[in-house]
């Protein structure tokens, strides 16, 4: 009769990981899809408004898609992803083996944002080509990118698996994204919204993920961005904080 | 409920209510489950089956009472189940975006064995399912049925002394479940693996089973050996009768049937009506007929 010792956390980490990264089986024309051609869409269409207004204006429109397609797509499909597994019985799976719940969560994060990265560099580099704007691609870029991701991630997890059906998860997870785009400077300058809102937006980790993104990606670096990287740091932690606290997989 | 130094589960008045239901899923429930036995919970849709074992499995939060895993409360020690259980869900939809040997691969590492282990695992497995024709299939390409073999492969990777299984012959074809029960009796003897499962496949499980509960409405209606609940219920014998709908037998005067639908009936007779019985049948109107003393299945239609 064998009994044995949980694998240790990296071993663990890296078999969920490929688990997770083995949705691309089915996923990858859909993330395509969605992740590169409705952005795109959107910074042309907003790119015509904004063009007039000046680069300062269109670079608010390129990184604001950016962060539009991080939440549509990545927190998106996050909650679809951890939705699905509630109602298919794989959260069950996975409770019934010896494994730590956040590593699952970083796990699927990390898979996500892989699969969705093609995307993100397909929309930064053709709505750069769009809007005619010159991209300074920092080395930060590298760490800033998945700290933009991982928070939104985790919210995504949570929602996942804190509704009833994939339907309300998915709405729920709608609102949140149109909330988050609209207040705070994300996707308008903050010179052409109201001042209550841009206060407000310094509630929303996507006001720090698009200053972040934006400094990382067209340039330049301020001070400004120690700021960001300590908010997102901050929301990564505190989000998988929540969802390791919050997120019981048992039922009732 | 005395808990037995060998009792590998010890259920102790258990209950469960769903938020924003009035009548419990199930209602203080309590039993042992021995080290190394054949344990088989019977009982009809609804019973409150299923939740028992997800209870059992650390997956449903019970309302009231306990479930102890070798003397340890299974809420209290996150890890206490999946280091000792394999668990094979009544849904069979998870890790569809693997193949059928990745699937088995994952789940045997992830238990603790090691890569090479691990391997060896899942040719193992491949091997007692009978899914070599499978294996580089994605899960999500399966019949209901094959997702059935893959997820009792999966619940008995790494070989863990427990096995908790929801329904493991639905969706199978004869010939496999045979294969199932006699598969699950050879792991049992082979490796002193204790056996807990749910099935309406009462008569085919008989061979295996050596403790039965059966539910009714959320409570525990009758848990024993199954030789000891079948001495509770009456001698008769019962004469199963198939035949052709348009053309019932007729019976001979004073036997009674009990009509199991419309070409199927069953008739309980005394020993000594046996005889009169079979000779005044007309044969020529009878598709198929079977006589024998209670079975499992009499005690579940007994009791549910």
């Amino acid at each position: 009769m064998k009994t044995r010792l949980p694998l240790p956390l990296h071993l663990q980490y890296w078999d969920l990981f490929l688990i997770e990264l083995s949705n691309w089986r089915w996923g990858w024309r859909n993330l395509a899809l969605t992740g590169t051609v409705l952005p795109l869409f959107g910074i042309l269409l907003l790119g015509s408004f904004a063009r007039e207004l000046g680069a300062y204006a269109l670079s608010f429109v390129l990184v604001g898609n950016l962060v539009m397609a991080l939440l549509f797509e990545h927190m998106g499909k996050l909650i679809s992803h951890f939705a699905y597994m509630k109602v298919a019985g794989s959260l069950d799976y996975f409770a019934t083996l010896p494994i730590r719940k956040n590593v699952l969560i970083l796990a699927a994060s990390t898979a996500f944002f892989i699969l969705f990265l093609p995307s993100l560099v397909v929309v930064l580099a053709g709505g750069a080509w769009i809007l005619r704007l010159e991209l300074h691609i920092h080395p930060l870029a590298f760490a800033v990118v998945p700290l933009c991701a991982l928070p939104l991630a985790g919210i995504g997890a949570l929602l996942g698996v804190s509704f009833r059906t994939p339907e309300e998860a998915s709405a729920a997870g709608r609102l949140l994204t149109i909330l988050m785009l609209t207040i705070g400077p994300v996707l308008i300058p903050p010179d052409r919204l109201p001042d209550w809102l841009v206060w407000l937006g310094f509630l929303s980790p996507a006001t720090y993920a698009a200053s972040a993104l934006r400094q990382v990606v067209l340039g330049p670096l301020t001070s400004r961005l120690l700021l960001d990287f300590a908010v997102l740091a901050g929301c990564v932690l505190i989000s998988f904080r929540l969802v390791d606290r919050k997120m019981d997989w048992r039922e009732g | 409920m005395k808990n037995r130094s060998n009792s590998v589960y010890s259920v102790s008045r258990l209950t469960k209510t769903y938020p924003g239901k009035d009548t419990p899923a199930n209602d203080d429930i309590s039993f042992n489950v021995q080290q190394g036995e054949i344990f088989g919970l019977l009982g009809d849709n609804g019973a409150g089956k299923s939740t028992l074992v997800k209870q059992m499995a650390n997956l449903v939060r019970p309302t009231r009472g306990s479930v102890n895993l070798y003397g340890r409360p299974v809420q209290e020690e996150p890890l206490l189940v999946p280091r000792f259980v394999g668990y094979m869900p009544q849904t069979a939809r998870t890790l569809n975006s693997l193949t059928v040997s990745e699937a088995l691969y994952f789940t045997s590492h992830l238990r603790g064995c090691g890569r090479q282990e691990s391997n060896c695992e899942r040719e193992r497995l491949v091997q007692l399912w009978e899914l070599h024709d499978i294996r580089t299939e994605l899960c999500s390409r399966l019949s209901g049925g094959q997702q059935r073999l893959l997820q009792l492969a999966a619940a008995m990777a790494g070989q863990p002394p427990i096995l908790i299984l929801d329904e493991p012959t639905n969706e199978l074809s004869p010939q496999r479940r045979r294969h199932v029960w006699e598969t699950l009796r050879a792991e049992n003897s082979k490796r002193g693996t204790t056996i807990i499962f749910i099935t309406h496949d009462a008569i085919e499980a008989e061979k295996i089973i050596q403790q039965v509960g059966i539910m009714r409405r959320g409570r525990l209606a009758a848990l024993g050996k199954p030789s000891d609940l079948k001495k509770q219920l009456d001698q008769q014998l019962r004469l199963e009768l198939r035949f052709q709908p348009e053309s019932p037998p007729v019976l001979p005067l004073g036997l009674q049937p009990q009509k199991l639908s419309e070409d199927h009936w069953i008739v309980r007779l005394d020993q000594h009506q046996v005889e009169a019985a079979l000779s005044g049948l007309d044969f020529s109107r009878i598709d198929d007929f079977q006589l024998h003393s209670a079975t499992l299945e009499d005690l579940y239609l007994h009791y549910t």
